[in-house]
């Protein structure tokens, strides 16, 4: 749609201005239904929750202004603390985890192997399926009595585990299932990152005898990473609004739910099952205070290292 | 003028998607009147087993009032969907006119000034005599009749048979005590194959320890609603009476359990033996797998005491419906002996009208199901925590599963269950 709008609106440059007006209108009937959706369904929610976070609203959506208590709640609530550090654990492991996978996988799939749509199409198929859907088929594979992980382990002579039940493995458990959704995603934007390297650079590099892997660290990293930059930024805001494939994979009575309860996931819990939609707006903003911070400072340590041409 | 066709056409599919989006945001329910002139009731539950037995209550409720047409709204249960979506239908104005409630939300929900008053027209009609007064006084708050009894669940003891005919061993009976129980277990223990275990225990409340807290004389939330109990040791002896068969080896560990559940373990052959409510029922004997296999016995007395958690539903209305009479009358309909029959002869749930509860039983001869119904009129109901209830039974479960894992033990746990769970019912 915001495509077809640009076209609209760049099309036409020497015809009459009533023209190019009625071309306006058109492209901005185009954009509508998205700006309109966008309005409705994030915009404005944004700024009511700024506002719920002021005010103690229950669950049928009344409410009460209550000044900064939901914010010194959060402040002083170790549940908070905790599911933030079991968040900031998550990010920092997968997004370095999921970039050199992605890259890697990515520069396997320019190179020219047989079958190579096969293996683009089986990396991004993960991409496509429903999040629910994948983790309730991991949550399979782990299950310590009846999963195929288990059962091939004792089949090669081990003893199991209990993969998702003990709080020293759970939350790698779903990292793990994190990183197999997203790889495909990622190394789809940075396969395209790397066909937009001019080939000329290639063939210069090969003249002056360059191998593979000294092209690929001299040429296609440097050229790529405006395309790793980007990959960067939106894997760090993912990571941090992890909440799918817990919810799925990760019950009530579980022993790991302490170790595995993410911001986003207590949000969900205080919103929607004890009902105090006020605090639970007041986490979801410092969510989003915390996400903006780290982007700020990546937008700004990015002039060291991101290579513009 | 080809190119003004493509920008019209393009113009109206633009609009059509406007005209969709909008649609999309308003198509909520309860909206009056129909085109054909019918008052239109939405109905909301969550059960999928139920909703045949729902669609002939409908079609026997629309056939006596021809100007009334009922729609189901099926909302799933788990994960607390069915919840999440009435609550943010009700704070928006269209929640459905009639809907299914249980006694955990009850008090929220009237808090919320979300239910109907329905004292006048429960008076009016014969549910307060064909109604156990336990049943009824579910749904009274402050002397006003929320909902009308629908269902109640109890529990059960169901054994494999083909399990115990392999192990050798005689099954269980309807007489059966706790010891007697135990002593069950530890014979069945060895005979079992590799890995199989002879019973489950869940961190479950309403179908395992509240059974035995109660009988044993403990208590989870005082009357006033002020202080909880955990901290009675005779309500940490009605807990750990659980835990010990764990320790001792006859049902698997806790972490097992929470992964897969006790109900598929069942239904996997994992265990012999398992504790299930009523509305298990229609699960169990729909699985081809073990249908036949499987039967249930009452669940065994502890100090001599039968004991048995009572829970229910009822039919609540909602305040702001369109159609609040009509509402109303379809819910005391529901509460008929013709409704409450229907419902009982699909055996799905257990009638909450005392004329219609033997129907459950009959509607499956081949199980024991009179086990649920026997000893109803003495069960226990669930301890109620005002508008806290859900999060005290949750911090409960969190706390209690470190004593059934074995990280604490069962008295520090409570100790630190009872100063989280007082301080939230002080707040």
């Amino acid at each position: 749609m915001a495509q077809k709008s640009a076209v609209a609106a760049r099309a036409p440059k020497k015809k009459a201005s009533s023209w190019q007006k009625r071309d306006w209108v058109a492209a901005y009937i185009f954009i509508a239904p998205v700006t309109l959706g966008l309005l409705v369904f994030y915009i404005w929610p944004f700024f009511q929750n700024i506002w719920f976070s002021f005010n103690d609203v229950n669950k049928f959506n009344m409410s009460t202004f209550v000044g900064l208590e939901n914010y010194i709640k959060l402040f002083s609530d170790k549940e908070v603390w905790k599911a933030f550090g079991n968040s900031l654990k998550y990010v920092v492991i997968t997004v370095p985890a999921g970039l050199f996978l992605s890259i890697f996988i990515a520069a396997l799939m320019n190179a020219k192997i047989r079958g190579k749509s096969i293996y683009r199409t089986l990396y991004f198929l993960p991409s496509v399926t429903m999040s629910a859907a994948v983790a309730m088929v991991w949550k399979w594979i782990y299950n310590e009595q009846m999963g195929i992980l288990n059962t091939a382990i004792k089949a090669a002579g081990g003893s199991g585990h209990a993969w998702l039940t003990s709080p020293s493995t759970a939350l790698y458990c779903i990292m793990l299932v994190g990183l197999w959704m997203t790889v495909g995603y990622n190394m789809i934007i940075l396969l395209a990152g790397m066909q937009g390297i001019s080939v000329t650079y290639y063939e210069a590099a090969a003249l002056d005898g360059a191998g593979p892997i000294q092209q690929f660290f001299k040429i296609t990293i440097p050229m790529l990473t405006p395309t790793i930059f980007f990959v960067l930024i939106t894997s760090i805001i993912s990571g941090f609004q992890v909440f799918d494939t817990i919810y799925m994979m990760i019950g009530k009575t579980n022993p790991a739910y302490d170790d595995t309860q993410t911001v986003v996931m207590l949000f969900y819990r205080q919103a929607f099952d004890y009902g105090y939609k006020g605090y639970a707006a007041a986490i979801s903003l410092f969510i989003f205070i915390v996400i903006m911070i780290v982007t700020v400072i990546q937008l700004i340590g990015q002039k060291k290292w991101v290579n513009y041409d | 003028m080809k190119k003004r066709l493509t920008k019209l056409a393009s113009l109206g599919f633009v609009a059509t998607m406007c005209v969709g989006l909008l649609a999309g945001c308003g198509g909520g329910s309860s909206d009056g009147g129909s085109s054909s002139g019918k008052t239109e009731i939405a109905f909301g539950i969550w059960d999928e087993n139920q909703r045949p037995a729902m669609e002939d209550l409908v079609a026997a409720y629309e056939e006596e009032n021809p100007d009334v047409k009922v729609n189901i709204e099926l909302t799933p249960y788990s994960g607390g969907e069915y919840w999440t979506k009435l609550e943010a239908a009700a704070g928006g104005g269209t929640a459905p006119d009639v809907f299914w409630i249980n006694v955990l939300h009850l008090d929220s929900y009237v808090d919320g000034g979300i239910l109907a008053d329905m004292t006048d027209a429960i008076a009016e009609s014969d549910i307060n005599d064909a109604y156990s007064e336990t049943l009824v006084q579910n749904y009274v708050r402050d002397d006003v009749n929320y909902a009308v009894p629908k269902d109640f669940d109890t529990n059960a003891l169901w054994y494999n048979k083909e399990m115990f005919d392999a192990a050798g061993v005689a099954y269980p009976t309807d007489d059966m005590t706790y010891d007697d129980f135990v002593a069950l277990c530890a014979e069945l223990k060895d005979k079992l194959p590799e890995g199989v275990y002879p019973f489950v225990c869940p961190v479950d409340f309403q179908t395992w320890y509240y059974q035995t807290v109660y009988a044993n004389g403990g208590w989870i939330i005082s009357e006033d609603g002020t202080e909880t109990g955990y901290d009675d040791p005779k309500t940490q002896e009605g807990i750990q009476c659980w835990i010990d068969l764990i320790d001792e080896g006859y049902a698997p560990s806790a972490a097992t359990v929470a992964e897969t559940g006790s109900d598929a373990m069942f239904q996997g052959e994992q265990v012999a033996m398992t504790f299930a409510g009523s509305y298990m029922v229609p699960e169990y004997a729909n699985n081809d797998a073990v249908a036949e296999k499987i039967d249930c016995v009452e669940i065994p007395t502890y100090n001599d005491i039968e004991d048995n958690c009572i829970n229910g539903l009822g039919y609540a209305v909602y305040e702001g419906s369109k159609n609040k009479d009509a509402a109303i009358d379809f819910a005391i309909w529901l509460g008929s002996k013709d409704a409450q029959d229907i419902q009982g002869e699909s055996g799905v749930v257990i009638s909450a009208r005392t004329e219609s509860q033997h129907l459950f039983a009959e509607a499956k001869p081949e199980y024991n199901l009179a086990a649920y119904t026997n000893h109803a009129d003495v069960a226990y109901p669930l301890p109620m925590g005002g508008t806290k209830t859900a999060e005290i039974y949750d911090l409960e479960s969190t706390w209690l599963t470190k004593a059934y894992t074995g990280e604490m033990s069962l008295a520090d746990a409570c100790a630190g269950l009872k100063e989280e769970a007082d301080a939230l019912l002080a707040e």
